[in-house]
């Protein structure tokens, strides 16, 4: 008799179930596996369109171009000056220069096409940013119109409003589709439990018989199924990971693209499924165990 | 220690009642024989008193707690204080006879060396601890038996069920278990064994013979 036979708590217990029956275990890991990178790609689409999105939202929503005359120290006052105003998030003063610089970088691999520009033909900016929700209406265009030394005011992106409120209503949706994914991974656990609560029926009538609480009988279980959501979330983390590597091969897309900028894959990634998985385990758990052990009439 | 008070009964989706009106009274550290013929109610009267089922009608006593009444939530308290034999066995067949035995105590919470101890103690009474590691599944019957009859005693239960205990064993290995079941082996805990076998009765002396025909006490001896 080994000392260490003594010493049987959930974890050693859990352990030893989950050797007794190998078979179910790769079941078990191999479905949640499944389960766990669906749900990792759709993280990984989210968390990229949401990146894109805070990109794209994040740019100035008004140009307001600077008359030939006004002088860099005019550009940066009007820029504090617009700071200020209840409807303006940010506004920064772009000079000529940075503008070229930017729009030469924007151009990548075809950048050499400025080389041949005999002068700067872009004008000084200030780039506004609006606060969330305010739509770049008339009024306010015309209220920035009327300032000294603006000569044009331009509503670079007018559908930026109309993205804004789309995007919002998407992340809902998103939120919601997440969580009808996380509660069907739930139930594949549950349903994985169930399956292995039946499999030791004798076993557990055994535990009842000799005065098992049911906390006593549960608690491998759920220990079980953890583990299994972790050794299930490194393998679906990997899936997902290998999946981004094929999709963020250089490959060119219209209007000169590239896909590997759209397809990050996210470095929390394993950790938010470990997470994930370790809920639905323990929630899984519960709901698998629950009335299928029963203290009376099966012993 | 155990008090029955007209106690029935009636499984759903039966006519007829397993138990009729049964009353009975068995004071601690007493030996009794439940005897009876296959439906008689042997193993329902053995199943109300661990609680594996309800009483339709009466009262059923365990050790002053009213088992007819019991929560399923206070079934475990009343199980440690227990152990139950089957004609069955229901051993684990994969696990050590060690394992075996030490569930019962592991259940109770007895962890480290007093477990250790204790099962190697149990073991020795029924003489298998050249067994201690072997799989149960692979054990002889009456081996079999042994170890189930060293789970229920190990935690020193107040009262020992045993239902037919000896209906799967020869007359030898029968004797041995018997043997098993008085005296210091049970500590003096209270016995009560259901058999259909009337060569067992003259096995103990002083033992009381409680008679059971469909249902209903017919004699006591």
């Amino acid at each position: 008799m080994s000392a260490p036979a003594s010493k049987r708590g959930p974890l050693s217990r859990a352990l030893m179930q989950m050797r007794e029956d190998l078979w179910l275990q790769g079941v078990a890991i191999s479905t949640l596996t499944v389960a766990l990178a669906i749900m990792g790609v759709y993280l990984v689409v989210a968390f990229n369109l949401h990146q894109s999105l805070a990109h794209m939202l994040g740019g100035p929503s008004l140009t307001l171009v600077l008359a030939a005359q006004a002088s860099p120290q005019r550009g940066q006052e009007l820029a504090a000056e617009l700071s200020r105003v209840p409807q303006v998030k940010q506004a920064r003063y772009v000079d000529r220069a940075e503008a070229l610089e930017r729009f030469r970088r924007q151009l990548g691999p075809h950048r050499r096409l400025l080389d041949d520009l005999q002068e700067n033909p872009l004008p000084d900016t200030v780039e506004v940013v609006l606060a969330p929700g305010i739509a770049p209406g008339q009024e306010l265009m015309a209220q920035l119109q009327s300032r000294l030394d603006v000569a044009e005011v331009v509503a670079s992106r007018p559908w930026l409003h109309r993205l804004e409120q789309a995007a919002n209503t998407a992340g809902d949706l998103a939120l919601a589709l997440g969580i009808l994914l996380f509660l069907g991974v739930v139930l594949m656990v549950s349903n994985t439990v169930r399956l292995a609560v039946h499999a030791r029926r004798d076993h557990l009538e055994l535990m009842a018989l000799v005065g098992a609480t049911r906390g006593y009988m549960r608690r491998p279980f759920l220990v079980e199924a953890v583990l299994q959501g972790l050794a299930a979330a490194a393998l679906a983390s990997l899936v997902v990971w290998a999946l981004s590597l094929v999709l963020s091969a250089p490959s060119k897309l219209p209007l000169g693209l590239q896909l590997q900028q759209l397809v990050t894959y996210p470095r929390l990634l394993p950790l938010v499924l470990a997470g994930l998985a370790v809920l639905a385990g323990l929630m899984g758990g519960f709901l698998g165990v629950g009335r299928t052990l029963r203290l009376r009439g099966s012993v | 220690m155990i008090t029955l008070e007209a106690v029935s009964k009636i499984y759903p989706g039966r006519r007829e009642a397993a138990l009729q009106e049964v009353s009975l009274q068995v004071p601690p550290g007493e030996f009794v024989y439940l005897t009876g013929p296959s439906g008689a109610g042997k193993t329902t009267l053995l199943r109300l008193l661990y609680g594996a089922e309800l009483a339709t009608e009466g009262r059923v006593l365990v050790g002053g707690t009213d088992v007819s009444r019991l929560p399923p939530r206070r079934l475990p308290s009343l199980r440690r204080r227990l152990g139950v034999v089957f004609q069955e066995f229901r051993l684990l067949p994969k696990q050590s006879v060690f394992e075996n035995v030490a569930l019962s105590l592991r259940v109770a919470g007895l962890r480290g060396t007093p477990l250790l101890q204790r099962v190697e103690e149990v073991l020795e009474q029924v003489k298998l601890s050249d067994l201690a590691q072997a799989a149960a599944g692979t054990l002889s019957g009456g081996e079999q038996q042994r170890v189930a009859l060293a789970r229920a005693l190990a935690p020193g239960p107040a009262l020992i069920l045993a239902d037919e205990p000896t209906g799967n064993l020869d007359p030898d290995n029968a004797l041995m278990i018997m043997r098993l079941l008085v005296g210091d082996y049970v500590g003096g805990a209270t016995v009560v064994v259901a058999t259909h076998d009337p060569t067992l009765l003259s096995l103990v002396r002083g033992a009381r013979v409680i008679h059971l025909q469909q249902g209903r006490l017919e004699q006591v001896a």
